[in-house]
């Protein structure tokens, strides 16, 4: 139900709320051509600037003992690839797209191997609250789960994550708020069920 | 409460937001190196300008040609006739055909003039058979003596054929065919 309201508030998103996105300067735009030109150096300034999204995005979605690695195969993958942006202002949510179906890779192929990795990492995991919270954010529906590893995980402000992940800025605001309303009922519910 | 906190970290702090923020703040992003191999191979980003250029050059010659194949038989008609004229020495093509034949050839050689579709597949083809085929010249006029003559010839031949034909029917023991013509009988 929640998913279905996202989905129903994203297409009644207003022009005004999306205006400051197209007026970012594409530094993403610079970089790419650099990188295509054959300076390969210059990706690293886009690693940067884009690792923390991939890794919140994984985060959301796969086991922390895998965001690692998987992050760098996304990031050689997007170099790979790069030739295929036509849009240089989309890089980020062309990224973002690229890292979910790296994590929806992930899960078809070894389904069995995550689920024991989960377990066996949060029972290694030094700050078990930590852990915890993330699965209850894992619990909840997709739309509001990558958003809420964004802010609260990676620090990043809503409209960084619009910026970022190429969604609108009034998508990831009801994101937010609706996806933290629903985490404190279930902590809330967590808490009331610990003795 | 007020809510920019949680969007942008302005206005007032809500301590749940801020709480959640410093417990899961721990999982964050560690930065690391990208380690890009030496072998990993860039694709360029291709350029469509090259496949139209050659996609519009090879449009434009067939343009070229089908315009150059639909104006070739207009062209051709003039010197056809030329040659045609060479075979015969010095007499015209109008003398020789009937003036409904010499209609069509004249409408395709005249530049301003567009014949009818049907017309030109007949030219065409009518064309095609005056090229390959040599015709005999045609036979001189004669004078009134001349014609006197032949017509003295054609009734001494013609009187010739009548007594071998009278001798041949006696010979087979037949009766003298009948001078008159159309005779009744009477009685």
């Amino acid at each position: 139900m929640f998913e279905a309201e996202a989905t129903a508030d994203v297409f009644l998103m207003t022009q005004a709320l999306s205006a400051p996105q197209t007026a970012e300067p594409s530094v993403e735009a610079t970089l790419i051509e650099a990188v295509l030109n054959g300076e390969r150096d210059r990706f690293a300034r886009l690693y940067e600037m884009y690792a923390p999204m991939v890794h919140g995005i994984l985060l959301a979605r796969v086991p922390r003992a895998e965001v690692d690695d998987l992050v760098q195969d996304i990031f050689l993958h997007a170099l790979r690839k790069l030739h295929t942006l036509r849009n240089s202002d989309a890089f980020g949510g062309w990224l973002a797209m690229i890292t979910r179906n790296r994590a929806m890779d992930f899960y078809r192929s070894s389904k069995e191997t995550v689920e024991v990795t989960e377990k066996s990492a949060v029972a290694k995991s030094p700050n078990r609250t930590a852990m915890e919270i993330l699965d209850l954010i894992r619990s909840l529906p997709e739309a509001y789960r990558e958003t809420l590893v964004l802010r609260f995980v990676e620090g990043m402000t809503g409209p960084e994550i619009a910026s970022r992940t190429g969604l609108t800025a009034a998508s990831v605001r009801v994101n937010l708020h609706r996806g933290v309303k629903l985490l404190r009922e279930r902590m809330g519910v967590v808490s009331e069920a610990r003795p | 409460m007020d809510n920019n906190y949680l969007w942008d970290r302005s206005g007032e702090i809500d301590p749940d937001i801020q709480q959640l923020e410093e417990t899961l703040g721990t999982l964050r992003y560690q930065p690391q190196p990208l380690q890009i191999p030496n072998t990993l191979q860039i694709g360029r980003r291709r350029s469509f300008y090259p496949l139209m250029a050659i996609a519009a050059t090879i449009a434009l010659v067939a343009i070229a040609l089908g315009l150059w194949f639909a104006f070739q038989p207009r062209q051709a008609a003039p010197s056809l006739s030329a040659n045609e004229n060479s075979l015969r020495g010095a007499k015209p093509i109008e003398r020789q055909r009937p003036p409904q034949n010499d209609q069509p050839q004249q409408a395709v050689v005249g530049p301003g003039v567009k014949p009818p579709v049907t017309q030109r597949y007949r030219e065409r083809t009518r064309t095609l058979l005056a090229r390959n085929k040599v015709r005999p010249p045609a036979p001189p006029e004669l004078t009134p003596a001349e014609l006197a003559e032949r017509e003295q010839v054609l009734v001494a031949l013609r009187l010739v054929s009548f007594k071998l034909n009278v001798a041949q029917r006696k010979a087979q023991g037949l009766p003298a065919p009948n001078s008159i013509r159309n005779q009744h009988k009477i009685g």
